[in-house]
């Protein structure tokens, strides 16, 4: 992840790697670490002090010789809500600045990744890596980082309590917090492990016999095999409880020992109290500090299990983001990749191209070839793709937008071979699976151009067959999409897709399936597209299995046939 | 929602044992902390006293802890030894949580599958079987953290919370007061705000996640843009919504965490304020060292139990959705025994099936409508027509594992005796005997864990040849042919030739031309739409 080759003006992520992107402002860390370490501070200080105020009243001072302590008593009370919710405040506000950071440097990580690869990224995964993945590596600051800084500066305050006093009990102190520190976290973390690794055979286990018994239920009545089936699942469940409890293990020692070094800690301070005072080393009420701090110095190590087992998850999301640039071809940059969108030779690039096919065969690097394609898409032409499912289509879709480059033969555009920065630009691709934004539906033509008018987007909408859906909607044109808003059924979407085709100023389209979830006027208004496009000198290429298509194009390519 | 839900001890069997240890185990450890703290006065008290200790400043709670407790030597034995106790028994409730959590959820697991397949291939086909399958698998799980985290912490609440306000009222009745004042100001505080942020944290909560799933979006859009020549752009957006969230989510949390600032404050504060009283009071000689240091370290374990439920607040929510979702589907009643007698031997017994109606779960619509059939042994009959009339439907009422809304499923013997299927519990025939009689293979068949690595044509040529070869009388098999293709297919319909040659009633669902053209009769199942009291169109 580090270090990626920059061009001259590109705004590319810098420093390094992921945990770099969260972009954290130390100073904001360290500002939610002073307000944890105020808040639990104040409960360690809240115990000594009125440990030291009982002790001294016992020596029945006059009350003026109380009132600073019992002021401090009461300030240090407010002290640990007050700076609690500021820190809470802080530790979060720090997180979602990381993550709004992480994802911003997400996209443009991706964006600048091999664009077929970029073009064909499963939404799902995008969507958990991006989501989930991202906010737990955010997670980290509020549940791991603040926590470990508040640990260490509160037990180092509890130690220099006691130590201000009696130099002994605080070494006894600090080590059983130093114990109480790491024992647990280690032994948490190895839990997690069991868990994961255990866990994971064991649930998959549990959820397929929980499957088989749901699904297979009317067949288990049939067959007697109810029983059976009953004690499948019974023999997985016995599994996991047995999984579970071997993760229960270590996690049971590791509070066990958190509240053994808590004591060990209070009785070494209870004996070191009093052998102080019987011997005259300490006053009454430096004694009753040194014997009741540890009462309440533990609370800030018992956070730290949780958050050893929060930064390994957060580790563990940092991974899965890391594949998923991987799998976007991230540091394997493309020679030439992104020159400005208009370079010198092509002033205009909605001028009309001719494309060209010479003996190209597309594949995927490591697949199967296709058979080698020859072709010619002249202005305002269109050419038809067909054949089985599987033989390459969508592939050579690519190919042929310089998204891929060609396993042999030349795409050429304006006599010139196609490269990825033609993509989008001089050949759009509309896919199979293009995504219909959750934002209004004119925001959604824009997409396909910026500058698209309400009269134009009007105009479209009716062209594909969406004007009576736009005018049932009282939004009309500002109707949001999507969750949270209006639902779109896969013919509205589809719909909504070919308005952007017609929208879109690249002289060539490619369409990946034009008429999935249309009807009969489904042709229609593939046919009226078609018409739209040759009007204005635009080439289309459709690929298809209805045959119905086939009589809009000009000419048919048939990749079960040709080669 | 309650925080503690009955049903989970008095319906959940095994974890009763389990839970009665786990709440004893809280018991005594409740008991060890109250313990360390009349302990630790005892230790404290004759060093820190500037005359020599004369009464007992424990008074009726001095029974607890003998006044020679303040013997250094003994007085640390029985320190060390409360101190040992209670990581004994942090061990043991930490192992016996994590049992209890893991039984539970198998226990429901395990009953909620086995009680929903009671409930018949009607019930399961009605879309609520992948929201059992969600629970069964995901949502069940969040009972672990319940048992080990949010239980726990309520068991302590429960009982060291009164016990330690019992031991300070005991002890001195003023900072009894004070707890007794400021303890229940905490839920209800916590209810007043809750109830002020109502709407505020409402609102912000919504734009939060509008926020967020529309970053989401914009980027999940990546591949789209890049394909339009239009990727370039969002990066910005991408960042002025994240800022736009971050926003939106700190006005939800700044409301949000003030129920923990209340919290917090509220249980710090009043350990302060008894702090503060019993040092004047001790000043002015109106109570013992002994008795104070006590109170000091009794009353903050009082409040302790409250600011961790509060902690595990969210631990618990989960768990107990799950629980009610589990304990909703347990309640749905299950079919009630039908038919008086058990099924004869249906071998060589022509099936009848006459006028057969079957409503839709919705009940618009009838699917098959009026389906007449007489299927003999030894011959094959295809039920045919579109999807959705209701071949299916159909062949789970031949099985006797679904009843026909009207019309009736008769076995005929060849001497005429005829068997009537019956749906009600006085007549008829017990449908669970005949279902044990057919061989019915449905269109995705299940052959158990290991079938799930078939590919579904596998699948269904292993399911339809076990069938074939069970010797049962009544094949019914829901498109054999359907994921096969050529040679397969011609192999499934011998063998289904075969079984028929052998004597079987076999009927089959089937659009297959072949398999159609392979069967004796051929029937066409027709649904008609309720309403327009007219086939569908």
């Amino acid at each position: 992840m580090r270090g990626k080759a920059r061009t001259a003006g590109d705004r590319r992520p810098r420093g390094s790697g992921l945990w770099g992107d969260l972009d954290l402002r130390w100073m904001r860390v360290a500002a939610a670490i002073l307000a944890g370490s105020g808040a639990l501070g104040s409960a360690v200080g809240l115990t000594a002090t009125s440990a030291w105020l009982i002790a001294r009243a016992a020596e029945m001072p006059s009350p003026a010789d109380l009132a600073i302590a019992a002021v401090l008593v009461r300030t240090l009370g407010i002290g640990r809500g007050a700076l609690r919710y500021a820190e809470r405040l802080r530790s979060h506000d720090t997180s979602l600045r990381g993550v709004a950071s992480l994802r911003t440097r997400a996209y443009e990580r991706l964006e600048a990744g091999r664009t077929a690869q970029v073009m064909t990224l499963p939404k799902g995964e995008i969507m958990a890596r991006i989501g989930a993945d991202l906010d737990a590596i955010g997670d980290v600051v509020v549940r791991a980082l603040v926590p470990l800084g508040v640990a260490v500066v509160v037990s180092a305050t509890a130690v220099g309590i006691v130590g201000s006093q009696h130099p002994g009990a605080a070494a006894c102190l600090a080590a059983c917090l130093v114990v109480a520190a790491i024992l647990p976290a280690v032994l948490t973390a190895r839990a997690t492990r069991i868990s994961q690794e255990e866990g994971a055979q064991t649930d998959a286990a549990v959820s397929v016999a929980a499957l088989s018994a749901l699904e297979g239920a009317t067949e288990h009545r049939v067959w007697g095999t109810t029983a059976e089936a009953a004690s499948l699942l019974d023999d997985a469940n016995a599994r996991q409880e047995q999984a579970r409890e071997s993760a229960a293990r270590p996690a049971a020692l590791a509070a066990a020992i958190h509240v053994l070094a808590a004591g060990v800690a209070l009785v070494t301070a209870v004996l070191i109290g009093i052998a102080a005072v019987t011997s005259g080393d300490l006053t009454g009420p430096a004694a009753a500090v040194v014997a009741l701090t540890p009462l309440a110095a533990f609370e800030a190590v018992g956070a730290l299990p949780a958050a050893s087992a929060q930064a390994s998850r957060s580790r563990a999301a940092a991974a899965r983001v890391r594949g998923l640039f991987e799998s976007a071809g991230l540091n394997r940059s493309e020679p030439s990749l992104r020159p400005s969108p208009a370079p010198a030779d092509d002033p205009d690039p909605r001028a009309a191209f001719p494309l060209e096919l010479d003996r190209v065969r597309a594949a995927w690097p490591g697949g199967t070839p296709t058979s080698p394609v020859d072709a010619r898409l002249a202005p305002g032409q269109v050419i038809g793709i067909i054949g089985p499912s599987g033989i390459g289509k969508t592939t050579l879709l690519l190919t042929m937008c310089g998204a891929l480059p060609p396993v042999s033969g030349e795409a050429r555009i304006s006599g010139r071979r196609v490269t990825p920065a033609d993509t989008g630009i001089r050949i759009a691709m509309t896919a199979e699976d293009a995504h219909v934004f959750g934002t209004s539906i004119i925001e959604n033509l824009r997409v396909a151009r910026g500058d698209v008018t309400h009269e134009e987007a009007d105009r479209v909408l009716a062209l594909v067959g969406l004007g009576p859906w736009l005018a049932r909607q009282p939004e009309g044109l500002d109707t949001i999409l999507g969750s949270g808003g209006l639902s779109v059924s896969g013919g509205e979407r589809r719909r909504l897709l070919l308005a952007r085709v017609l929208l879109h100023p690249a002289p060539i389209h490619l369409i990946d399936e034009p008429g999935e979830h249309l009807d009969e006027a489904g042709t229609d208004i593939v046919q009226a597209i078609v018409e739209e496009s040759r009007a204005a000198g635009r080439s289309l290429v459709i690929v298809t299995h209805d045959h119905a298509l086939l009589k809009v194009v000009d000419t048919v390519v048939d990749l079960g046939k040709v080669g | 929602m309650a925080p503690f839900d009955p049903r989970l001890v008095t319906r959940v069997g095994p974890t009763r044992p389990l839970l009665l240890i786990l709440a004893t185990l809280h018991a005594a450890s409740a008991a060890l902390v109250l313990l360390q703290a009349l302990l630790l006065a005892r230790l404290l008290a004759p060093v820190l006293s500037p005359t020599p200790l004369e009464s007992d400043g424990l008074g009726a709670l001095g029974a607890l802890v003998p006044t020679s407790a303040r013997e250094v030597r003994f007085g640390l034995t029985l320190l060390s030894a409360v101190v040992v106790g209670r990581a004994v028994l942090a061990w043991a409730s930490e192992r016996i949580a994590h049992r209890a959590g893991a039984r539970v959820v198998s226990n429901l697991r395990s009953r909620v599958i086995g009680h929903v397949g009671s409930l018949g291939p009607r019930w399961l086909a009605s879309g609520s079987a992948p929201g059992v399958n969600v629970l069964v698998t995901q949502g069940l799980e969040g009972l672990l953290p319940y048992f080990t985290r949010f239980l726990p912490s309520l068991l302590t609440a429960a009982m060291v919370t009164p016990l330690a306000v019992v031991m300070v009222t005991g002890l001195d009745l003023t900072s009894a007061a004070i707890v007794l004042v400021t303890l229940p100001l905490v839920p209800l505080f916590m209810w007043l705000v809750g109830r002020l942020t109502q709407t505020h944290s409402e609102r912000h909560l919504a734009s939060m996640v509008r926020l967020g799933s529309q970053t989401l979006d914009l980027i999940v859009g990546l591949p789209t843009l890049r394909s339009l020549g239009r990727s370039q752009g969002p990066a910005g957006r991408i960042h002025g919504l994240g800022e736009a969230h971050r926003k939106a989510t700190m006005g939800s949390l700044r409301i949000a965490f003030l129920s923990g600032l209340v919290l917090e404050l509220l249980t710090t504060l009043s350990v302060a304020l008894v702090a503060v009283s019993m040092g004047f009071r001790l000043a002015g000689g109106s109570i013992t060292i002994e008795t104070a240091l006590a109170v000091l370290v009794l009353a903050p374990e009082a409040y302790l139990p409250l600011r961790n439920i509060g902690l595990h607040f969210h631990a618990s929510t989960n768990g107990i959705a799950a629980a009610e979702a589990a304990f909703a589907l347990l309640d749905i009643p299950t079919p009630g025994r039908r038919g008086s007698e058990p099924a004869p031997n249906l071998a060589g017994l022509t099936l009848r099936l006459d006028a057969l109606s079957i409503a839709t779960p919705d009940g618009s619509l009838l699917a098959p409508a009026d389906l007449t059939l007489e299927a003999h042994p030894g011959t094959v009959s295809a039920l045919v027509g579109p999807n959705g009339e209701g071949k299916s439907t159909a062949l789970l009422v031949l099985a006797g594992l679904v009843y026909p809304t009207s019309g009736t499923v008769t076995a005929v013997a060849p001497d005429g005796t005829t068997h009537l299927l019956s749906d009600d519990d006085t007549n008829g025939v017990e449908p669970e005997t005949w279902s044990r009689q057919c061989a019915w293979v449905p269109q995705r068949p299940d052959l158990g864990p290991e079938g799930r690595s078939l590919s579904l044509g596998q699948r269904e040529r292993l399911a339809v040849g076990r069938a074939c070869e069970s010797g049962r009388a009544i094949l019914l098999l829901d498109e054999p042919t359907a994921h096969l293709d050529g040679q397969a297919r011609q192999e499934v319909i011998s063998a289904i030739r075969d079984a028929a040659l052998r004597g079987a009633v076999v009927v089959v669902a089937t659009h297959d031309d072949e398999l159609m053209a392979a069967a004796d009769l051929v029937v066409e199942a027709r649904a008609l739409d309720r309403a327009a009291g007219g086939t569908r169109p």
